[in-house]
């Protein structure tokens, strides 16, 4: 049984069609990645999976259909995103932003931030600072933590890595294979670096240009033409 | 000089009170609700038929008239704002429509006279030497109550956390699980009970009369637009720039000159610095 099912999946903004019939299924406690150039509709897709843009087609998480409810329904559901531009609370302190995390898990507050500051130390010593003052390492950590917060069973990751030094990717890697391993989590991050990808992830799907040009395991996709193309663009 | 510091402090916190609702829902929803003024209206008139015509005790009538102010917000965005979503011109114009029809609404049920709006708390006392009247003391202190019991719950509630979140971004408000349409819902709603209490309180200062939405109105656009996008903190400063520039201008020059500084002081921001003084935007 797949834990996360995507069936015929396509999104659109206005009359423009980003993705064209995804269909991919991950199973639990699976760390898979997206691979695609810019623009290839990585972010479209987990957007997608929010419930933030117009689709069509089917989503389900563990056979329920997501189709049709809120971020904030599909956040209760167990999904945890942490997008692209990390989309932070700017003017309020890390710890803050932490607890707006925790807004549909009010239980677990006190747990999950202790989770959150195993995982990544600097956001406990820098719990006052305003996010604005960060550095975008730091802020994906917040990022990652706030998500943390919701108690996702499956978390997204949108780029997790893009414009970070090679020291804080690699932090970030440790602790999303921790997030899966120790938290139980299961995992999708979208990469354009199809290296990083593959040292993280256990299969890959290529994506371009909306549409699914091959999936395969890391080492039946290794040496496949189809991921250095979509990793170069064409 | 002493009743200059001692009004203009009481009239500040006053000041700020009748800003803050407009300021919560200018930051969390990006509306400019040119109605506003209209719950002051509302509020005024409610606590006037409820504790003064038919004797029901003042704290009752209080209370009523911030419930019915803020059912009137919890209905305006159900009817006009959500629907008209994003549409900032249409949602300008019809509540600035809605505000002249509340206007002829109280009109046609009072009439077109002022009405005195006896004090709050009856009596006049010295403070520091100046003379200053229980009401607009109690108004003062009543205010300053709201507001802290207001930044308490926003920096401390979840909810109130959410509401700031809404304010800084919408999408990663709604990826941690807070529905942005029903923190907006909420938001009206509080902002609705904030001016009709308001309105109570300025009432009691000035007049009661079926005019009355638009000082209150120029008061709170003066405030978000000098002080930016509004912050508890940055609306309580510039409600006691406004409001010591009122008292002097009333004072040093001329009372009817009163709210021309303050108008002349938005155009002025607008055109020397149109992100606001402080212009950050938070709640
Ligand atoms: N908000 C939007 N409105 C219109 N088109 C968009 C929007 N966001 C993305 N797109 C388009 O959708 C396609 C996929 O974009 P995106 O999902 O951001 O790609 P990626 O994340 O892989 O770089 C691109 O052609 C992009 O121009
Ligand atoms: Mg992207």
């Amino acid at each position: 049984m797949a834990f996360l099912e995507l069936d015929q999946l396509s999104a659109f903004y206005g009359k423009a069609q980003a993705l064209h019939n995804v269909s991919l299924s991950v199973a639990s406690g699976e760390i898979i990645a997206i691979v695609g150039a810019n623009g290839a509709g990585k972010s479209t897709l987990l957007d997608s999976i929010m419930g933030l843009t117009r689709v069509t087609g089917q989503i389900r998480l563990e056979e329920k259909s997501l189709i049709g409810l809120s971020a904030a329904g599909i956040v209760r559901s167990g999904v945890g995103y942490a997008p692209e531009r990390f989309n932070l609370f700017p003017y309020m302190t890390v710890r803050d932003n932490l607890l707006v995390g925790a807004y549909t898990a009010r239980n677990n507050v006190s747990d999950n931030i202790a989770v959150v500051h195993k995982l990544f130390p600097r956001l406990q010593e820098r719990a006052n600072q305003e996010t604005s003052t960060q550095s975008g390492g730091e802020r994906q950590m917040v990022s990652l933590g706030r998500a943390l917060m919701t108690s996702p069973r499956l978390l997204l990751v949108d780029e997790p890595t893009i414009g970070l030094a090679p020291k804080v990717c690699n932090e970030i890697a440790v602790a999303l294979k921790r997030m899966r391993d120790e938290l139980g989590a299961t995992i999708v991050i979208t990469e354009q670096n199809a290296n990083f990808a593959m040292t993280l992830a256990e299969r890959l799907y290529v994506l371009e240009s909306g549409v699914v040009k091959a999936e395969g395991t890391v080492d039946e996709l290794r040496n496949d033409e189809r991921l250095t193309a979509a990793y170069f663009g064409h | 000089m002493l009743q200059i510091i001692v009004q203009g402090l009481l009239l500040s916190g006053l000041y700020a009170l009748i800003a803050m609702g407009f300021t919560l829902i200018f930051s969390v929803g990006r509306v400019l609700n040119l109605a506003y003024g209209a719950y002051l209206l509302i509020g005024g008139y409610i606590y006037f038929t409820v504790s003064q015509t038919l004797g029901v005790p003042k704290v009752l009538g209080l209370l009523l008239a911030a419930m019915v102010g803020c059912l009137v917000g919890l209905l305006k965005y159900r009817l006009l704002v959500k629907p008209l979503k994003g549409n900032h011109v249409a949602v300008e114009i019809s509540t600035l429509i809605l505000a002249v029809v509340v206007q002829a609404g109280v009109v046609f049920i009072y009439g077109d006279s002022s009405k005195i709006l006896l004090p709050i708390v009856p009596g006049v006392t010295q403070v520091a030497g100046a003379s200053v009247t229980y009401n607009l003391l109690a108004a003062t202190i009543g205010s300053w109550a709201i507001l802290f019991a207001l930044y308490w719950f926003v920096r401390k509630t979840h909810v109130g956390r959410a509401m700031q979140a809404v304010s800084m971004d919408t999408k990663g408000a709604a990826i941690s699980g807070v529905d942005p349409d029903r923190i907006n819902m909420f938001t009206w709603g509080l902002s609705g009970m904030l001016g009709a209490t308001a309105g109570v309180f300025f009432a009691s200062y000035t007049q009661l009369s079926p005019s009355m939405w638009v000082a209150p109105l120029i008061i709170a656009v003066a405030v978000v637009i000098v002080g930016g996008i509004g912050s508890i903190i940055g609306t309580l400063i510039v409600a006691h720039i406004i409001g010591f520039m009122e008292v002097l201008a009333v004072a040093v020059i001329a009372p009817e000159l009163r709210g021309v500084f303050t108008m002349l002081l938005i155009i002025g921001v607008l055109v020397i610095r149109p992100q606001g003084l402080f212009g950050r935007e938070e709640l």
